[in-house]
């Protein structure tokens, strides 16, 4: 019989959910209710909350495991046009995400970066923004530097933009496109 | 209840579609993220918007307080309530705000102030505050892409015209984070002030018309006006100018709702929230209460 990780079972999902909706409520803020996947790509739990059927997802960075997408259920798309976007923060993006039209700014990418940790610091960021009382700081680690000059061009016209989920083995936080974001 | 029926009665498509738009909500303050609303077991209207958003967020760890105008006891607030006890086994229900992790609400936000660790989901009937002054939804999306609320600032001009006084008693538009302009539900201008940089995450539910927004915390939330005419609140003066008090707990600081005493035909004030009310009747010393006017 199949038995299935526990990032498929609901209740999995709902906690991990919660932890999503307050790391995008509070930009910065390290959550720990990832539950790392048993040999699984790391941010294959965040996946597992977001994507179905009713979503496209690009895997460019081939993160992914063919067993992966057929429990995920979404269509394959390019990182150009889908509607999440999994990737390795190693490696420099090399693709520009959909960012939504004016009329309509929730038709942009979100993406899922896995990161090697929230802990210890390679990069340092000052954030700033709606949801964060004066500012606070993230530190990455593993996580390429183009990555915040990419995002900078992204999200230069609000409410057109992407929104980041950085995911560590253990931990996640977020990065909306209303974040000031300052290199320290 | 069957066994087979799913925690939280949805299946699990629709709370990820429920999950996905209230992400994105968060992301875009102030931007109403169309969803798939999903049939509920009771008419919309009833609070389906807020329902589903609450049934995607519970877990069986949740204490959930629900209350419609400020009372735990109102019909409203007991059906749904009682719908998602019933489909949610194991949570714990409250009506003390300060117990609650989330609350549903549908036309008042707690006197109490929340905490960062709460999240409050307001039921809408009307998410649009533009739908005042344009009726097609694909110009008012339009027009709020292009953050053009100059109509309605000309409706309440019209308003000072007429009346001297914006005469918009709830559902006061309030504009978020300097950009997107929502309609906060309901509420009475009393409580819009509460959105303004919020502990707590804000999420609105509004079934009927399929959308999803959200203040997140710390947040400017700024009702719309004019730099001559500022924002009030309910003004709770009685004749001789004096702050009128609820009849039951005496507070003098908290918005209040006007009955007629059946019995003597006078008319009373007490207190909308309930709970606020009874914290207040039971401790044996009166605070001050929260400054909010």
């Amino acid at each position: 019989m199949l038995e299935l990780s526990a990032i498929w079972k609901p209740e999995t999902q709902q906690q991990l959910f919660r932890a999503l909706l307050n790391a995008m409520a509070r930009p910065g803020s390290r959550e720990s209710n990832v539950i790392p996947a048993d040999g699984e790509a790391i941010g294959l739990p965040v996946l597992a909350v977001l994507v179905d059927a009713a979503v496209t997802l690009a895997d460019p960075h081939q993160l992914l495991r063919k067993s992966d997408w057929s429990l995920l259920q979404a269509a394959e798309k390019s990182a150009d046009t889908a509607d999440y976007i999994f990737c390795d923060g190693n490696r420099a993006p090399e693709f520009s995400p959909k960012l939504g039209t004016l009329t309509g700014p929730e038709q942009s990418a979100t993406l899922i970066v896995s990161v090697s940790g929230l802990n210890s610091v390679t990069t340092r960021l000052k954030l700033k923004g709606p949801g964060i009382a004066e500012s606070t700081t993230l530190v990455i680690d593993g996580l390429d530097p183009a990555w915040i000059h990419a995002r900078e061009d992204w999200v230069c016209e609000f409410p057109l933009g992407v929104d980041l989920i950085l995911v560590s083995e253990t931990q996640l936080a977020a990065i909306p496109r209303t974040t000031n974001v300052e290199v320290l | 209840m069957s066994s087979v029926q799913s925690f939280g009665y949805l299946d699990e498509y629709a709370k990820k579609e429920v999950r996905r738009s209230a992400l994105k909500a968060v992301a875009i303050p102030g931007y109403q993220v169309p969803y798939s609303s999903r049939e509920m077991p009771m008419g919309r209207g009833f609070g389906t918007g807020g329902l589903q958003l609450t049934l995607s967020l519970i877990g069986s760890q949740e204490t959930l307080k629900v209350i419609d105008q400020g009372s735990d006891d109102s019909v409203n607030a007991v059906n749904l309530r009682s719908f998602i006890e019933m489909t949610c086994p194991g949570i714990d229900t409250t009506t003390k705000t300060a117990e609650a992790s989330l609350i549903q609400s549908r036309h008042r936000i707690p006197e109490q102030p929340l905490r960062e660790d709460q999240i409050i989901v307001l039921q809408v009937p009307y998410p649009d505050p533009l739908v005042l002054v344009e009726p097609s939804e694909d110009k008012r999306k339009q027009m709020h892409g292009e953050m053009d609320y100059s109509r309605l600032l000309v409706k309440l001009y019209e308003d000072m015209v007429r009346f001297d006084e914006i005469t918009i008693s709830h559902r006061y538009p309030t504009r978020i984070n300097g950009q997107y302009v929502l309609d906060p539900s309901p509420i009475p201008r009393w409580d819009v002030p509460k959105m303004n940089h919020s502990n707590a995450l804000i999420l609105f539910g509004a079934g009927r018309e399929k959308k999803i927004y959200a203040v997140p915390p710390y947040t400017d939330a700024e009702p719309l006006v004019f730099s001559d005419v500022p924002f009030r609140v309910e003004d709770f003066s009685d004749a001789s100018g004096g702050r009128r008090a609820c009849r039951i707990c005496g507070c003098r600081s908290s918005f209040l709702d006007e009955y007629s005493d059946s019995r003597t035909g006078e008319t009373v004030y007490q207190c909308s929230d309930a709970d606020w009310c009874e914290e207040l009747s039971q401790s044996t010393e009166k605070p001050a209460g929260v400054s909010n006017a």
